[in-house]
């Protein structure tokens, strides 16, 4: 549904992207994934024809954007990150006029209209002038707009940013209705989303995608060491060597937590277990029990697509590791970025 | 066409939903109206002689500074606005063409310049009821009105499709105007009588004279309609081409 072959976009002298070549196929919903300034935006603007590529083409529903950019568009219903809308207009007025802009009659509009209000659940605020609406409302202004000409190719540019964690889980309802029927591509950086969303995902940074697959796939491939999250009551002098002596642990971290006297470590594991090491987990139990320690918190941490994420976009783990381009044998993060995404909210920009 | 409908009756719609638009309603109304009372009074003194009024009204200094000040205003949003808040993202990325866009914002502005101007035909009316009013000299000098001023328009849409800042685009826009403005006043001082000659096509003070004398010169059609046409066409490409950087 759609095929981008190796697209490329400068500005002036800077390139944004960088040879991203990807197909999206009908019906499958693709997150697009990747830090701020990565290049997702360009890559989208690129798909809905709004920046037409430096190099390399687009092909949405078998048109090719360059050519017949108005069939292409027609195609294509597009939320961008910064959803402008006009706020003089009221909602059923703005829907009409982008109903009009898409080419559908006259006629055809009122029930388009009608319609993108009721799965935008706009009912209520359909006759208010939009300068007055919350962003909530506008984002569901703005993608009731992209769904009105019926497109089979939706594109979503950050549809959640900025909005609170009610209205963040009314949109991604709405999406993933929406997901159902139509071919998806939904850029984003809050992981969750892309977990609870895709049936793919792209990560992309510096302009090229490192790595694609689903999301159980890419958690699989950067399967590495697992992790032990370890919390105590009190805060012994001596357990941080005393984890680290522990058969099968490789590394210990004492993290930072909340300040209630106690304290918290990560323990990385060996890579394989020696035979007759047994379960981490009990060592540590047993450890715990025989120094006298309070064993509060102890659980395996899951590879999840965050740390894939924060691997592959990280650029000095990536760097160390002398490979950028492929999930390969797992490097740990910096603690800073991975202590960022642990505390990261939903709707919140990592940093 | 239904694209050109669409972005007309949005940009009208804006027009009139935007105070901008009636504080300048007011302020032209205000302006037009007063002048005519002077130029009402002036004419009915006997020891002038009389007069047609329009045709003072029209070639009058007041009526050029509201022309070239007033129209960078009307047309200053159109394009620069969409591009600041984001919304062209929107517009350029629907199955339209920038021509469409350009063509529809045109008219909407060219509609609102007409209704600026509509009022004024009250006056006609009241010249027509106390004395006798020639409505053939009368239609050519508003003809002229809307020639100029679509000019004027289409320069002001040019502007604001290249910058970014709508006072930026109002700048550009008076620019524009000012050079045809003085291209024409600069006639009087050329020697070369080819160069002037030149120079009397483009003066456009000269061609209002005419225009609010009733004379309605072809060339003069030719000259409005192309080189509007023409700041169009450039603003068109103007949008397209904004895309490549």
């Amino acid at each position: 549904m759609i095929e981008a072959h190796d697209l490329s976009r400068t500005y002036g002298g800077f390139t944004a992207v960088d040879g991203v070549s990807f197909s999206v196929e009908e019906g499958e919903i693709v997150g697009i994934l990747g830090p701020n300034g990565a290049g997702k935006t360009t890559t989208i603007r690129m798909i809905t024809g709004f920046l037409p590529p430096t190099g390399g083409r687009v092909t949405v529903a078998g048109r090719d954007l360059l050519r017949e950019p108005r069939r292409a568009r027609r195609e294509i219903g597009y939320l961008p990150e910064n959803v402008a809308l006009y706020p003089e207009m009221r909602v059923r007025e703005y829907l009409a006029y982008r109903g009009r802009l898409e080419g559908l009659s006259r006629g055809d509009v009122k029930g388009a209209v009608a319609e993108a209000v009721e799965s935008a659940l706009l009912a209520p605020v359909a006759d208010q002038v939009i300068g007055t609406l919350s962003k909530g409302y506008r984002q569901r202004v703005g993608l009731a707009a992209a769904i009105l000409h019926h497109p089979r190719v939706l594109v979503l540019d950050e549809p959640t940013v900025g909005l609170d964690p009610r209205q963040i889980i009314a949109i991604r309802e709405l999406i993933r209705d929406l997901g159902g029927r139509r071919t998806l591509l939904l850029s984003t950086h809050i992981l969750p989303e892309v977990e609870l969303l895709c049936d793919r995902v792209l990560i992309i940074d510096e302009g090229r995608i490192v790595a694609q697959g689903t999301p159980a796939e890419l958690a699989r491939a950067s399967r590495g060491r697992r992790r032990l999250r370890v919390a105590l009551k009190e805060r012994p002098e001596d357990a941080e060597g005393a984890l680290a002596a522990l058969p099968g642990i490789a590394e210990v971290r004492e993290t930072t937590g909340l300040d209630d006297g106690g304290s918290r470590f990560l323990l990385e594991l060996e890579e394989e277990a020696a035979p007759g090491d047994g379960d981490p987990r009990e060592a540590v139990f047993h450890a715990a029990v025989e120094a006298g320690w309070t064993l509060v918190e102890l659980a395996e941490e899951a590879t999840s697509l965050e740390d894939v994420f924060v691997r592959l976009t990280t650029r000095d783990a990536a760097a160390e590791a002398g490979e950028e381009a492929r999930p390969g044998p797992a490097t740990p993060a910096t603690p800073d970025a991975a202590d960022a995404f642990d505390t990261a909210e939903p709707g919140e920009e990592p940093s | 066409m239904s694209a050109v409908r669409a972005t007309f009756g949005r940009e009208l719609r804006a027009y009139f939903l935007s105070p901008l638009a009636w504080v300048v309603l007011f302020f032209f109304l205000l302006v037009n109206g007063g002048v005519f009372a002077v130029i009402i009074s002036y004419l009915s003194d006997p020891q002038y002689g009389g007069g047609r009024p329009f045709d003072v009204l029209f070639n009058s200094f007041p009526f050029w500074l509201l022309l070239l000040f007033w129209v960078p205003v009307i047309t200053m949003r159109l394009v620069a606005e969409e591009r600041k808040s984001g919304s062209i993202e929107v517009l350029m990325t629907a199955p339209v063409s920038e021509g469409q866009v350009v063509a529809g914002k045109y008219l909407a502005a060219l509609v609102f310049y007409a209704f600026l101007w509509a009022p004024t035909l009250v006056y006609a009316a009241l010249v027509d009821h106390w004395s006798d009013l020639d409505w053939g000299t009368l239609a050519a000098g508003y003809l002229g009105v809307v020639l100029i001023g679509g000019l004027f328009l289409a320069m002001g849409v040019f502007a604001s499709a290249l910058a970014r800042h709508q006072i930026v685009a109002a700048v550009i826009a008076l620019a524009l105007e000012l050079a045809v403005f003085f291209t024409g006043l600069v006639s009087a001082l050329v020697q070369n009588p080819a160069a002037r000659e030149v120079l009397d096509h483009v003066s456009v003070i000269d061609h209002m004279n005419e225009f609010s004398r009733g004379v309605v010169d072809t060339r003069r059609l030719v000259f409005y309609l192309t080189a509007t046409l023409l700041f169009l066409f450039a603003a068109s490409r103007t949008l397209e081409d904004r895309k490549w950087r």
